[in-house]
């Protein structure tokens, strides 16, 4: 775990998927899948470290910790396109801090985690009780990272790669279905932050939504902020911070219609 | 927010380990096929503005490079060191040949004075061309106070006392806000890009600029008529006993015979 060789890792996530294809001639597509997975699983395994240095040290998670090789490799090295979900991002930590200290905001609650990447915010929700929670995130590797930990935390939780995001332009679930929505993180990247204002607005008001943010200059300039309300502030710890440069906290935000 | 604007120049420079080479023509120097990297000066001023942001005295880093497209990785890599985004002034390789400090001094001038800076923080000279001149300009042309060579920067009350290295120790002064900053090679010791932050860097918003949209006519002032290697140092030799070397010294005139 964690030590492997970059430069012969990298091509190894296409060589395996073309050799798939080619020697084993699937054609069934569940077949091809599950190889799929069960490779993504090995590779996940293979460059991360289960991890509870985090503000929610209740969940063991599989992430690229500064033991990890991978911390310090360059991008190009990097047998994953995004590894979003192999870092525990601070307005996850948050979020997912916060479900754990007020479990009674989502029991017998069906949650949605919008770019769930770790899964952890699904993830905490399951463990105190909701009664569904659904990980969406629309990487596939991110998928298998959140059955894996949520497998390894004991805890029931649905993956969805479907992009909530762009309902109901593309088909995809209605979010409005879910009683609580949570966003991580999610006004790290312009398009997102131009995007999440028109979604949110189609949302209907029974949905409670509440966000975690590390105060990214996105967010705190965003016109959405009006119509938030601070609920929760944490430190974050010293991984987190060398993760996250120039970031010390992060805090939950409630989305006040 | 209320902390302060902190606008960083970041030069692209040839890496600080490549052996120079002189262009045959005597011209300048080579840089096609040979690494660059951020001027060391200036990843110092960067790292100085991460940790005034994680002190929470400034609130906004704003990273800016003037050059080639290629100048688009340096400010990369001041974003995954901490910037929040960054400008990228673009200037043709050809007239970049002919870019002087002057003419850089004005374009940051005019960056500050868009964006509101309340701090313009540059390395005290980049080692390419050794000019020390930049901050100083900058300082001239916004008529605002300067504090150079800074190796120590605190703030205290709306001021701040800057320590600077100058010949045979070192001097304390105040300066008021907003000021103009060179970083000295005391002043810390910059982290490396890891990773999750060089991941987390892509989404940052990066402006492409010309110097036209600022005004700033960046037509030389001055030409260069010859660049040449240093003279290359003549072989010694090695002497068998102390007696051999006193004879020669004596005979180099050096000590009295």
């Amino acid at each position: 775990m964690c030590g492997l060789d970059t430069e012969q890792t990298a091509p190894r996530l296409n060589r395996c998927t073309a050799f798939i294809v080619q020697h084993w001639g699937i054609d069934d597509t569940g077949m091809a899948a599950a190889l799929s997975k069960a490779f993504l699983r090995c590779l996940i395994r293979e460059h991360t470290q289960l991890s509870r240095d985090h503000l929610t040290p209740e969940l063991m998670l599989h992430l690229i910790t500064p033991a990890c090789h991978l911390w310090s490799a360059k991008f190009e090295n990097s047998p994953f396109d995004d590894p979003f979900w192999a870092f525990y991002w601070p307005g996850g930590q948050a979020l997912t801090r916060y479900i754990f200290d007020n479990p009674h905001v989502v029991r017998g609650k069906t949650v949605l985690d919008i770019g769930s990447g770790c899964g952890s915010s699904a993830i905490a929700a399951s463990l105190v009780g909701a009664s569904k929670a659904v990980a969406n995130d629309i990487d596939a590797v991110a998928e298998v990272a959140i059955s894996m930990n949520s497998e390894k935390n004991g805890a029931s939780v649905i993956p969805d790669t479907s992009n909530y995001l762009m309902f109901p332009t593309v088909p995809s679930p209605d979010p409005s279905r879910f009683d609580i929505i949570f966003m991580g993180d999610m006004f790290y990247d312009p398009d997102f932050t131009q995007l999440i204002d028109d979604w949110l607005a189609g949302i209907g008001r029974e949905t409670m939504v509440l966000i975690g943010d590390p105060g990214r200059l996105l967010f705190m300039e965003h016109p959405l902020m009006s119509k938030l309300k601070p609920v929760a502030r944490y430190s974050l710890n010293k991984t987190s911070q060398l993760e996250n440069n120039g970031l010390t906290d992060a805090s939950v935000w409630r989305l006040i219609m | 927010m209320s902390g302060l604007r902190v606008l960083v120049g970041c030069k692209r420079v040839i890496d600080y380990a490549v052996k120079i080479r002189v262009k045959p023509d005597n011209t300048g120097v080579i840089t096609e096929g040979v690494k660059h990297s951020m001027n060391p000066f200036d990843e110092i001023a960067v790292e100085e503005a991460v940790r005034m942001k994680e002190k929470k005295l400034a609130s906004e880093i704003i990273a800016v490079s003037c050059g080639p497209t290629q100048c688009q990785e340096t400010l990369r890599t001041a974003m995954a060191m901490g910037a929040d985004k960054s400008i990228h002034v673009e200037v043709d390789a050809a007239s970049y040949e002919n870019l002087q400090p002057l003419h850089v001094a004005k374009i940051l001038a005019k960056v500050a004075q868009d964006v509101k800076a309340d701090i313009v923080f540059t390395g005290k000279q980049a080692i390419d061309d050794d000019c020390n001149q930049t901050g100083q300009m900058v300082a001239a042309l916004l008529d605002w106070p300067q504090a150079t060579f800074a190796s120590k920067i605190e703030k205290a009350n709306g001021d701040l006392t800057v320590t600077r290295e100058i010949d045979g120790g070192l001097e304390t002064i105040k300066v008021q806000l907003p000021a103009v900053l060179t970083a000295d090679l005391r002043l810390n010791e910059p982290r490396y890009a890891t990773l999750p932050n060089i991941m987390k860097a892509k989404k940052k918003k990066m402006e492409k600029k010309k110097p036209e949209d600022y005004g700033v006519d960046i037509g030389p002032r001055q030409s260069i008529l010859k660049v040449e290697d240093p003279p290359v140092r003549q072989a010694g030799s090695k002497l068998d006993s102390v007696e051999t070397l006193v004879s020669k010294l004596k005979d180099a005139g050096l000590v009295p015979s």
